[in-house]
């Protein structure tokens, strides 16, 4: 090769450099186009989607934003896949050449995520709509609310109050974690739910004079009841006949997997005084832990599972749903498969379920066992695989002896001769059949529903204090202080007002309680048993200021 | 103008012509073949080293709580760093190729032989620096894979016999990997090391000058033609033109792809598969293979007759006159060497 060709050689080279440096300028250019939120969208918006991102990222530019940092944008499922209606859907209507529907429902994400669908609508999650019949709806509805709107007060001055929504606090308290009933507003000026659409089983509406009750804006969308919808309620009771929202803890738009697998994620729902989940968490040594490390918790790894994605500290997702190592990564849906003792009640019960994931509650052995097609130990153990990647197997089975121990003790010391103690008084006709218009039934309420399941949730996630002061202590302390003497109280009213028999009946079964070993300190004192506490601490840890 | 050359002159007493002496001696002829110049590529990659690892040193913190924070700073925020980032990392991986390559056309052409075997001995130093400051840089990211790489890279170090304990005390500067093992791999990556193979080269490129470059034949050659050509600028332009070769490819590889980063260092957690940087493959499967003593003690052995090498092909060669055994075994090592990375590459564990 001439000295030439080399030096020719050289110069185009050299100029092939150069172009590769503004290959490197324009990487960086883009870089920090991105960097400051100005650069395009890294990912592809899909053809049916384009002109949803064109409007709505002028008009509802959050939505879009959200969308374009989820996997769904990534794998290129756009606005139209999860919105599009069919026809003859009661919620699909005609949106700039679109036939979408608002509302996104579980039956809707089934077309893609079928297993997901089938594990939730099994779980006990999608069935917490039945509150909108329970006793705690009845609290919001009509001991803190009113069934039907009532006429105000007095004057509130700058706004005009013509009627008040005595079902507020259902709406936007109850609702708002288990699920409204979805519904439209009529075209009488009442609400149309799936009660009177009556879906079939690929959630369209059976009854066609409902459907053409639903009224719409100008442009034929149908107008949603302000009192049902915005609604992101675990147990959604959908127009389609599908419950739950998945968007209740995979958040629209993005959708983030790292974001449901923090705790924060469920104690949106799951804190505060009646079941304390998030708190309890906080407390434990997971919780803290997890707050040390959240950094180790590679939370945006792709499928997540424990032992192999991570190890540094369990979140509320890591024991109930995701999967891990000795399951084959295998995740649910369902929380409820790996739970063996409900303690939502005011009596705890075994998580011994049916073919429909229903808690039996026969009580004769033969007959239960027949019916139990998931046993609760088939649960814990579901739980304890969970565990044993950190725990050794003794380590897990002697706490979950001390976690059985702390729920019979409440069981059988507290909430059996309470519920009794309740029953009998309202047998007897010492108390009405309305809730909560009687002190004992708040006290009651406050036993089991509150403190009753402070210490139960305290015990199974580990928080001593939740278990102890804000649980137990508080337990006794309502039993015999309250319980007790309002029970006393009714009895003696009920002798002085000419019925003996009810009273009595009540007096014997507080007597037959307090009678049992467990309560005789409370009637017969207990300063020996003081003494042989303290003698049993000073054969343990010696004499205060002596030598053991 | 000329007088500050008159008053360099005074006191830098080196002629023009004395300088155009020095740097223009006469190249062999077959280093026209571009392919016989790979020995300058290495040379010029740790320029590029030198020079994007001072930049990426400005923001790297080398301390188990900064330093992956620093790397995703480098990577992701820092004006051009995932580009200086990008380029270290593949000119470390095409530095050591290029030294294997390098090593193996010496090898190859008997370049090793009499009176050259001392710098054979001073090339292998500088293959051994250059794996070690791969597998220092490696672990100063401070992933998982590179944490645990270094972790297996310390214990197996433990298994040499006798100063096995000693070495691992001396590289992880403790028992275990601690809160001083990164600054340790930092000063030995970016100050050690670096100095040794600048040193080791001096002696290197001395040596070259001193002894001349090894003298090949070709059977095309015709029989007048001229048998060297000058170094400058023929030879330097030959250079040149690989050099820009380099920095086009250094280019588009660290824009097509980029270094990235994996997750975070966990001591509590052992990745599934723990995998060396590509160049260590082959000592991992040869790990595998073996218990662990025989493995050290077997690679150990290896590396030394590879350090004495020229010495025992010339007793070979003193008693089998005209022995080609040297090109059988090199074939032999190459195939092994080449099946074993393989072998490594394909397989989990």
């Amino acid at each position: 090769m001439t000295l030439t060709t080399k030096k020719n050689l050289i110069a185009a080279l050299g100029g092939l450099f150069l172009v590769s440096l503004v290959l490197v300028q324009w990487r960086e250019v883009q870089r920090r186009e991105h960097e400051a939120g100005r650069g395009e969208a890294a990912i592809p918006v899909p053809a049916s989607s384009q002109a949803c991102v064109d409007c709505h990222g002028k008009g509802t530019p959050g939505i879009v934003a959200h969308w374009t940092g989820s996997t769904h944008a990534e794998k290129g499922v756009g606005c139209v896949d999860c919105h599009q209606a069919e026809k003859g859907d009661a919620d699909g209507f005609e949106h700039y050449g679109a036939h979408i529907a608002t509302i996104v429902t579980p039956l809707d994400c089934s077309r893609c995520h079928k297993t997901e669908y089938e594990e939730f609508a099994h779980s006990h999650h999608a069935q917490g709509g039945k509150i909108l019949a329970s006793l705690d709806n009845f609290l919001a509805e009509t001991v803190e609310g009113h069934r039907a709107p009532f006429n105000p007060h007095s004057p509130t001055p700058g706004m005009e109050v013509t009627q008040v929504n005595g079902m507020a606090s259902a709406f936007s308290g109850c609702q708002q974690c288990h699920g409204s009933k979805v519904g439209f507003q009529s075209t009488d000026g009442g609400v149309i739910t799936l009660d009177d659409l009556k879906p079939g089983p690929d959630g369209k509406p059976t009854v066609p004079e409902a459907v053409e009750r639903i009224k719409k804006d100008g442009t034929g969308r149908p107008l949603f009841h302000a009192s049902t919808w915005p609604n992101t309620g675990i147990g959604r009771l959908n127009l389609d006949g599908s419950k739950g929202s998945c968007s209740a803890c995979h958040s629209r738009h993005d959708f983030s997997p790292r974001r449901a697998r923090q705790p924060e994620n469920c104690g949106k729902c799951h804190l505060g005084p009646d079941h304390p989940q998030e708190e309890i968490y906080n407390e434990s040594k997971h919780g803290v832990a997890f707050r040390d490390l959240r950094e180790k918790m590679n939370l945006d790894a792709k499928e997540w599972v424990l032992g192999k994605d991570y190890s540094a500290a369990p979140t509320c997702a890591t024991c109930h749903m995701s999967g891990h190592m000795q399951n084959g990564g295998k995740v649910t849906h369902d929380p409820g498969e790996r739970i063996s003792w409900t303690n939502r009640p005011p009596i705890s019960r075994r998580m011994d379920t049916d073919e429909n994931h229903a808690i039996v509650t026969e009580t004769d052995p033969a007959k239960r066992r027949a019916l139990i097609k998931d046993t609760s130990e088939e649960k814990r153990t579901r739980m304890k695989q969970v565990c044993n990647h950190c725990h050794t197997p003794d380590y897990v089975n002697a706490f979950y002896q001390q976690y059985d121990d702390l729920v019979v003790l409440y069981n059988e010391k507290f909430a059996k001769p309470g519920q009794k103690i309740m029953d009998t008084i309202l047998k007897q006709g010492l108390r009405t059949k309305t809730e909560f218009d009687e002190e004992i039934e708040w006290t009651w309420f406050y036993l089991w529903h509150h403190e009753g399941r402070r210490a139960r949730h305290g015990a199974s996630m580990m928080a001593p204090d939740y278990t102890h002061w804000h649980g137990m202590f508080e337990v006794a302390e309502r039993f015999y202080i309250h319980l007790i003497p309002q029970a006393r109280e009714i009895a003696h009213k009920a002798t002085e007002g000419g019925k003996a028999d009810a009273g009595k009946a009540v007096d014997a079964v507080i007597d037959e309680i307090l009678a049992r070993p467990e309560h005789k300190w409370f009637s017969e004192g207990a300063e020996g048993q003081m003494d042989q506490i303290r003698k049993a601490m000073e054969q343990r840890y010696g004499k205060p200021g002596g030598a053991p | 103008m000329s007088m500050l050359i008159g008053w360099l002159k005074e006191r830098i007493p080196v002629s023009g012509d004395r300088l155009r002496e020095m740097t223009n001696e006469p190249v062999p002829n077959h280093l026209r073949r571009w392919w016989f110049c790979l020995g300058g590529t290495p040379a010029y990659l740790f320029v590029v080293q030198v020079v994007t690892g001072i930049l990426l040193a400005f923001y790297y913190q080398p301390s188990s709580r900064t330093a992956y924070e620093s790397v995703r700073y480098i990577t992701e925020e820092a004006a051009f760093g995932w580009y200086l980032r990008g380029v270290h990392k593949w000119a470390a991986t095409l530095m050591i190729a290029a030294v294997i390559l390098h090593q193996m056309r010496v090898y190859f052409t008997g370049a090793y032989r009499k009176p050259r075997e001392i710098n054979w001995m001073v090339g292998m130093c500088l293959l051994v620096c250059t794996l070690m400051t791969g597998f220092t840089g490696y672990s100063l990211v401070f992933e998982q894979l590179s944490y645990w790489g270094a972790t297996v890279g310390a214990n197996i170090t433990e298994n040499v016999p006798v100063f096995g304990t000693l070495m691992k005390r001396m590289l992880l500067g403790g028992d275990t990997y601690n809160a001083n093992t990164l600054s340790r791999f930092f000063i030995l990556h970016a100050a050690v090391l670096p100095v040794t193979i600048v040193l080791l080269l001096g002696v290197h490129i001395t040596l070259i000058r001193l002894q001349g470059v090894t003298e090949l034949e070709f059977e095309d050659q015709e029989p007048g033609e001229q048998k060297h050509f000058n170094f400058f600028p023929d030879h330097f332009l030959t250079e040149l033109m690989i050099g820009l070769v380099l920095m086009i490819l250094l280019s588009v590889l660290a824009t097509a792809l980029p270094a990235e980063m994996g997750p975070k260092a966990d001591p509590m957690s052992t990745p599934e598969v723990i995998k060396p940087e590509w160049f260590f493959y082959v000592t991992f499967r040869w790990l595998k293979l073996f218990s662990e003593t025989t493995a050290i003690l077997s690679m150990g052995f290896i590396a030394f007759l590879m350090f004495i090498w020229p010495l025992v092909d010339g007793a070979i060669r003193k008693r089998w006159k005209g022995s080609e055994a040297s090109v059988w075994v090199g074939l032999f090592a190459v195939i092994a060497i080449v099946g074993l990375t393989v072998w490594e590459a394909f397989v989990a564990h």
